[in-house]
């Protein structure tokens, strides 16, 4: 038996020097074999066979790797692939069959794990809060509709007006929005502020399958923390936040943590019970972060514009509702510079009714100045709207009053879901605030972030505001919590409601 | 030129030319000689055996010997191998490189023992 082994064991060798020294190298098995008996000798015996294999069997390979090295290049020099015969014989048929039975699992074993990917769907991490404020200007802007172009053309929105938002996070943002689709949100997140929410229209939750080792998260804790340095608007509270990051890595509080979803989101909270800013976020993507802005490609710029006039600027309804109430149902803020005159030709449709209703329960942000052309209409004098991502400019304030207009004394009523997002809310927001409006429906999703997008690596980046907005209104905004309505009704219901506010208050005049 | 290098000469290539000193001697009376010989240190295995043998070959340093002389009759039929006079003359020169070297060791009080 033992000789059977050891002859097993020999396959190890190559075939020519079996076929050379195979049967002297059996017969001096044999002689060893009979000459050393007993426990000590027979385990010597068989501690020396195997040093001598995990010595030789390389040694022989190593010895015909320069033949084998001479006939590859030797056909190389043809510039056409070789193809090297290393055995002489032809193989056994056993050896065909194993090596077919192999190749068949292998095979199988592959396209069971494709077809296996191929349901899989991989709920994008772009950490909620994070995408939220990163895509201002992004996909979002068209509404979410669906459209094959809709990742492409939402890239190009980025390129319009004065993005805050680096086009570095447009793809991980269109993920998240073409995810927003596919799930939708689950209300009672709303009320977490420091905890990862649904963005528009989607728990993008987090990846499952996206490790981070200890290198990584050292690396993503440094960057952040000389991003924060560099960046941040404010130097002292970055500096106490960075210290904050560098105090938990150093307690190993982030040494359990393995998921890049989870580890993003735990940094954002520390940076946020910190800062006590809102706007401060880590994301992380499992698709890979690109490395340059993608709206700068004109080619994207020119879809978005073929895309967005194609669909009248996102402007599904301009109508006159029964009671003579105005309904306006606007998808999305596009970019002004495409879409002015659209935006002033809807608001000239609804200019003579008694009340208007602003249905933005589709709508994920866009352009802000879109919020501050449409805003205008609401007023007759110029009135300062609150923006995070902007410096107090003369940007901030309203275009008003708007010759011709007829709207700026009539009630507004704006209806809102938990997928009101972004500029959306920027417009829900400030109207509110300003007492210029009925805010109906659900609370709004929260995607206020005003940061600026800075790529730490393939998977993570950090959006850190370097503004300093005025806020006259109230020391926090709608980051993470969104905008509570004033009148709580189902999204569903929410046109109904309105229309009814709107009667009761028409009738009183 | 065989495809292993002979310069320097391995241990165990030399260890087997030297068994092969006084008497040809198959793969099994090779191991066995040069257990003898290093006291029992070196059991050269068979792998290793066969693959220097075969560099010994074809450097010409040994040759095999079909029907040795001593060979006993009823016995299985076996390689022996001989030392040629390139091999005799190189294990000469290669036991006189490590005598050198044994001097030095003694002059310099590292070994002890007769002058070599």
């Amino acid at each position: 038996m033992f000789e059977n082994i050891y002859a097993w064991l020999m396959r190890l060798y190559p075939s020519r020097f079996r076929e050379e020294y195979g049967e002297e190298i059996l017969q001096l098995f044999r002689d060893r074999a009979r000459d050393e008996k007993g426990f000590y000798r027979r385990l010597r015996l068989w501690l020396d066979l195997v040093a001598d294999l995990a010595i030789s069997v390389p040694r022989e390979y190593y010895y015909f790797e320069p033949e084998l090295i001479g006939a590859s290049a030797d056909q190389r020099l043809g510039g056409l692939p070789s193809f090297v015969v290393i055995e002489g014989g032809s193989p056994r048929p056993e050896a065909l069959l194993s090596g077919g039975v192999l190749t068949m699992l292998v095979l199988s074993t592959c396209s069971i794990f494709l077809s296996q990917a191929g349901h899989y769907t991989p709920r994008r991490t772009f950490n909620a809060a994070s995408s939220q404020g990163h895509r201002y200007r992004d996909s979002s802007a068209l509404g979410g509709q669906p459209s094959p172009s809709d990742s492409e053309v939402g890239n190009g929105t980025s390129q319009f007006g004065r993005s805050v938002v680096s086009g570095r996070a447009l793809r991980a943002g269109e993920a998240s929005n073409s995810e927003a689709e596919a799930f939708p949100p689950d209300s009672s997140e709303s009320s977490q502020p420091q905890t990862q929410r649904p963005e528009g229209a989607g728990n993008l939750g987090m990846t499952s399958a996206s490790k981070v080792d200890a290198t990584e998260r050292s690396h993503v804790i440094h960057a952040a923390v000389a991003n924060l340095k560099q960046y941040y608007v404010y130097p002292e509270i970055a500096q106490k936040t960075s210290d904050a990051l560098l105090a938990h890595e150093k307690n190993g509080d982030y040494d359990a943590v393995k998921e890049g979803g989870e580890f993003a989101a735990l940094l954002t909270k520390q940076m946020r019970d910190t800062s006590q800013d809102m706007h401060l976020d880590v994301l992380y993507s499992q698709e890979p972060l690109p490395e340059h802005p993608l709206g700068a490609i004109p080619e994207n710029l020119e879809r978005y514009r073929e895309y967005i006039e194609h669909n009248n600027c996102t402007f599904e309804k301009a109508e006159i509702l029964p009671h003579n109430i105005g309904y306006l149902k606007l998808n999305s803020f596009p970019d002004l510079s495409v879409c002015e005159a659209t935006a002033r030709a809807e608001m000239n449709r609804v200019n003579d009714a008694a009340a208007i209703i602003v249905d933005l329960r589709e709508n994920r942000g866009g352009d802000p100045d879109m919020v501050m052309l449409l805003a205008s209409y609401l007023f007759d004098h110029p009135e300062y709207m609150y923006n995070p991502r902007e410096n107090t400019t003369q940007q901030c304030w309203t275009r008003s009053p708007i010759p011709g207009n007829k709207l700026a004394d009539k009630p507004v009523y704006i209806l809102t879901s938990r997928l009101t997002s972004s500029a959306a809310e920027h417009f829900s927001y400030d109207l509110k605030m300003l007492k210029r409006t009925t805010l109906v429906g659900e609370t709004t999703s929260g995607a206020a972030h005003s940061g600026v997008f800075h790529r730490i690596d393939e998977h993570f980046g950090i959006g850190i505001p370097e503004t300093k907005p005025i806020n006259p209104f109230s020391k926090s905004d709608w980051a993470v919590v969104g905008v509570e309505p004033d009148m709580k009704v189902n999204a569903a219901d929410a046109l109904d409601a309105a229309i009814k506010l709107a009667q009761a208050k028409l009738q009183k005049k | 030129m065989p495809k292993q290098k002979l310069n320097p000469l391995p241990s165990a290539a030399f260890q087997i030319l030297l068994a092969l000193v006084d008497e040809d001697l198959h793969g099994y009376g090779i191991m066995r000689q040069v257990e003898d010989q290093t006291d029992g240190r070196t059991r050269l295995g068979p792998g290793t055996l066969y693959s220097s043998i075969r560099t010994l070959l074809e450097a010409k340093l040994i040759e095999e010997v079909d029907v040795p002389t001593d060979a006993r009759p009823g016995s299985e039929r076996r390689r022996y191998y001989r030392l040629t006079s390139a091999g005799r003359k190189l294990v000469r020169s290669e036991a006189e490189r490590i005598a050198d070297l044994l001097r030095v060791a003694r002059s310099k009080r590292i070994l002890r023992g007769a002058h070599v």
